[in-house]
Formats: structure tokens, sequence, C-alpha cells
């Protein structure tokens, strides 16, 4: 009532708290030869502008599945996603995701790779070129610009996959386990990485991974699932200053963090066992 | 004490490098003598068996023979001619053969539709010797040039059209779905995506199309031709000109080999990204 007859400023700032991305009663149903599967269960969440939300779980929570159709490529779902206020029902070059797998086109090389998004929304090639060559140097390959996929490391190659995904300047980033593939040093130095990238760009996060420590290191608010059906058990606030890097791990608030975390996890685990043994 | 030991340890490991490594140089060096001999070997073999008596020298003359029979058809003018005719049918069956194949096999590795229409055709069509075909062929196109290239393109289409298909089939959804989310058109996922990533699989599928283009060559000029290579062997058969037989045998060997050689380094370039 009051917003319709407001001033434009107050809109704007309206705009402002709308929350990046809202979740409503989200179910993903899945039809086997065993009949359906339940796999996310009424999921509702809300992510605020900037905010970095993490969503760990067990595999086959549905965690993936919730990633993937916020970002529209999942198609039938029950509920109601928005992505800065519109419903998504297929990909939108405003939200980027990058995969597990880096997915980089193998034809292309490094730069062309970080231009094709650019590129494909109908910039010139010095343009897009201009826009790949900023995110190559912010994620430390300008040796590596003019060299194709196969020849790079997994870290270096999933790199290139974040740099593509930026490319198009998304509002929102949606991240499935990106790290997921990659060994533990490797995948500690892209945390850190990730946490500087992240204070230099302005889009909302929202990063799936199966590692609580990972989960607890990067974000603002970390949501906890169960599998079978996937429902979100626990919703727990990050409160570790930033700037912030790996090393926050030695920290007793993180430590209090991730035993809070871990007590759910256990609890749940425990259910989900005795159910289990019960049938 | 321990330094003594690593010592020791580095200087039993150089030294037993240094014990193989002219070993192994020796022996790469064998080897390619032993390459460099093989044919010379061979062919004074074959010298010396056709000339020992053991053998009829009319059925299976030695490579002199040949060779001398090789540079009369040659000198005759008759080889450069039989050659390019030989040559076009393969070229142009290849390419008119190769390009239907691609086009085909883009339309039913994409369209599900067009596969369920067409694949069970292919699938029934493509087991089929196309030497089967030169009956029918000769009946329907006569002794003409279009019988011969019907028959080459015959041969090379169902190689190129499965290996398409299936290339286009094994893209990497992950690829499509990552292009989807940098704003890639549907609509253009055929050339930005599809194409590309199936190229290898096209290129595997052409390669092997360069062998069965000859192949097809033989029994379409073995059908009856004016002129051709295979046609000069049957001729020289009916003549008894064994020695001309097997130059023929020999100049298709060469130019099967030189047009395989070729196509892979073109490949080669063709997948750029390998």
């Amino acid at each position: 009532m009051k917003l319709a007859l407001a001033s434009s400023s107050a809109s704007v700032e309206e705009v402002r708290k709308q929350p990046a991305i809202q979740v409503s009663n989200l179910s993903i149903v899945f039809d086997t030869n065993r009949g359906q599967n339940i796999a996310v269960d009424r999921v509702s969440f809300d992510v605020a502008p900037g905010e970095f939300v993490c969503i760990v779980g067990p595999s086959g929570c549905g965690k993936s599945t919730v990633l993937n159709t916020i970002a529209g490529l999942e198609v039938p779902f029950e509920g109601d996603i928005l992505v800065e206020g519109a419903p998504v029902y297929s990909p939108r070059p405003d939200v980027g995701m990058v995969f597990q797998q880096p997915h980089l086109f193998p034809w292309k090389s490094v730069r062309r790779n970080i231009a094709h998004g650019p590129r494909m929304l109908g910039k010139s090639r010095t343009e897009a070129n201009a826009i790949a060559d900023n995110l190559i140097a912010m994620v430390g390959l300008t040796r590596f610009a003019d060299a194709y996929p196969n020849t790079l490391s997994g870290g270096m190659q999933q790199r290139v996959a974040i740099a593509r995904a930026l490319a198009n300047q998304p509002r929102v980033l949606l991240m499935d386990e990106p790290f997921g593939a990659l060994d533990a040093q490797t995948r500690a130095v892209m945390q850190d990485n990730l946490l500087a990238l992240r204070d230099r760009i302005k889009a909302t996060i929202v990063f799936v991974t199966h590692d609580i420590d990972e989960a607890i290191v990067l974000a603002d608010r970390v949501l906890i699932m169960s599998a079978g059906p996937g429902r979100i058990l626990r919703e727990v606030a990050v409160k570790l200053p930033r700037p912030r890097s790996s090393s926050v791990m030695l920290e007793p608030a993180y430590l209090a963090l991730k035993k809070d975390c871990l007590d759910v996890i256990r609890a749940e685990g425990l259910r989900a066992f005795n159910q289990s043994d019960a049938n | 004490m321990q330094e003594a030991t690593s010592t020791r340890r580095a200087i039993a490991i150089r030294t037993g490098g240094r014990a193989r490594r002219p070993d192994s140089v020796r022996l790469r060096r064998l080897n390619i003598l032993v390459g460099a001999l093989s044919l010379p070997l061979f062919v004074c073999l074959w010298e010396l068996v056709s000339r020992s008596g053991a053998v009829n020298m009319v059925l299976f003359p030695p490579p002199t023979v040949v060779a001398a029979a090789v540079l009369e058809w040659i000198r005759s003018g008759q080889f450069f001619g039989d050659l390019l005719a030989s040559l076009f049918r393969v070229t142009t069956g290849f390419i008119i053969g190769g390009a239907l194949g691609i086009l085909f096999g883009i339309l039913t590795g994409q369209f599900p539709v067009i596969s369920s229409l067409l694949s069970p055709l292919f699938h029934i069509l493509r087991p089929i010797p196309p030497i089967a075909f030169v009956p029918i062929v000769i009946l329907w196109f006569g002794l003409s040039e279009a019988g011969k290239l019907f028959l080459v393109v015959w041969g090379v289409f169902f190689t190129v059209w499965l290996s398409t298909h299936i290339g286009v089939q094994k893209v990497d959804r992950g690829l499509v779905r990552a292009a989807l989310m940098l704003g890639t058109p549907r609509r253009q996922m055929l050339q930005e995506i599809v194409l590309l990533g199936a190229l290898p699989y096209i290129v595997v599928g052409l390669r092997t199309a360069v062998s069965i283009s000859f192949y097809t060559l033989v029994a379409a000029e073995l059908a009856g031709a004016f002129a051709g290579i295979v046609y000069r062997i049957e001729i020289a058969q009916q003549n008894l000109q064994t020695g001309q037989v097997m130059g023929g045998l020999a100049a298709l060997g060469l130019i099967s080999f030189i047009a395989d050689r070729l196509f892979a380094a073109l490949a080669e370039r063709l997948v750029w990204w390998r």
C-alpha cells in the first residue's frame, strides 16, 4: 500500500531490500520405475543481495537439484522461485553457474572461452576480449590466455570456468561443488581465491558443497540439508569477520560453529540410520 | 652418516642410469636401421625367389620386371590418364558421400523424429557391401561415370553418417548446459557447440571413409570402365601381363597410402585443439 505511493527513492530502497533469490515451497519429484521419488520437499529460503550462502548436505539430498532449478535448468518443479523478483523458467544471463566439472569449450582458448558469454549477448569481439582479459588477470591466468583447456590443470580450468561465469556480470552466481573434484591443497587455494574474488564482485552467491569446512569458511550463512527427501534442517549464520581466508579454521569461533553444524548433521544421520534399520 | 648413505644411493642411481642409457640409444638406432632395410630386403627376397626357378616367372615376375612394366605404363602416357580417372572418382565420390553423410548425421543425431524415420532404413542398408550393388548399378547407369560415383558415394556415405550421428549424440551435455547458462540461444547451439563437439568423431569417420572409397573404387572399375588404375590391372590380367598387374597393385597401394597420410595430417589441423 505504502509502496504504491512512495517516492522513487523509496522504491529504489525497496528494490534493494528485496531478496536476490526467493525460494518458496520448492518441491521436485522425479518419476522412477519404482514410483515417484521426492528429491526435494517443500524447501523455502531467501538470499539477500550480495549474500554468500552455502548449502551443505550428504550426496543425494537434492542440493544440486535445487541449484539447477534456480539456474532454470531443471524444468518440472512445484513452488515458486524468484530471482531478482522475476520467476525463473529457463537460463538467464544475469544468473551465472559454475559446475563441478569445468565444462570448458575444448576448442576455444582461455580468452575465447571467457569471451563466449559477452559475444552471445551481442558484444563485439574487441569488447568481449577486453572483458575476458580483465577477468583472466583477476583469476591470475594472464600467462595462459591463449592456452587451450586440455593444457591446464584442474584448478586452473575451474578458475577459467569461474571467470567465464563472471563475464556476463551476473547478479547471482550459482556454484555446484566447484572444488569437489580438486585435491585438498588446490581446494584450499581456490577457496582463498574465491574469498578474495568475492570482495571484488558484487554478485549474490549460492554455493553447494558436501564439505562442512568449506561451507563455513566461505559463507555468510549455511543451510544444512537432509537427504531423502531433501529438506532444510537448520540455518546457521556465520558471523566470522571478513576479509576471510581458509586460516579462519583455526579460530575458536569457527570451531564452535562447526560443532553446531556437526551436531545437527550427526543427529540427522542417526535418525536416517535408525529409520533404514527399522525398514 | 645419513648424508653418506644418500650420496651413495645417488651415485648408485646415476651409474645405473649411465649403464642403461647407451643400451637404449643403441637399440633405437638398430630399430631405425632395421626399419630402413625392411622394404629393400623384401624386394631383394622377392627378386631371388622369382628368379630361383622354384616359381613360374610369368605368374610371379620379379620386381625388376614389374618396374619395367610400370615405366612402360608411364612412358605410354596411359598412367596419368588412369591415375586421373581413378583419383577423380575417389575424390568426387568421397566429397559427395562425406558431405551427405555429415548432413544426415547431424539431422538424425540432433532431431529424434528424423532419426526415427531414417535410422532403421540406414541400418538395414549400411551392412550391404557396396560391391553387391555392382549388378544393379550396371543396370541403372550402364558403364557411365555416374554409376561409378554412385558406388563410391554409397560406400562413403554410411560410414560418415554413422560416425557423425554418434558424434552429435555424444556431445557433452555439460557443455550444452554451460553454453545455455552463458546466454547461448538454442538455435545457435548447433554451430557453437554440437558441430565442434562432434568434429573429432566426424574426422575419424571421414578417415575410415578414405580407405572405403578405394575399396569401392575397385568394385566400380571392375564393373566396366574405359580408364583407371584398376581397369588397367584387369586389362593386364586378361593379357597375362603379370608385371603390369603387380605394378597396378603397387600403384593403388601407394596412392591410398598417400591419401591416408594426407588425411591424417589434415585431421590434425581440423581438430585443432587436440
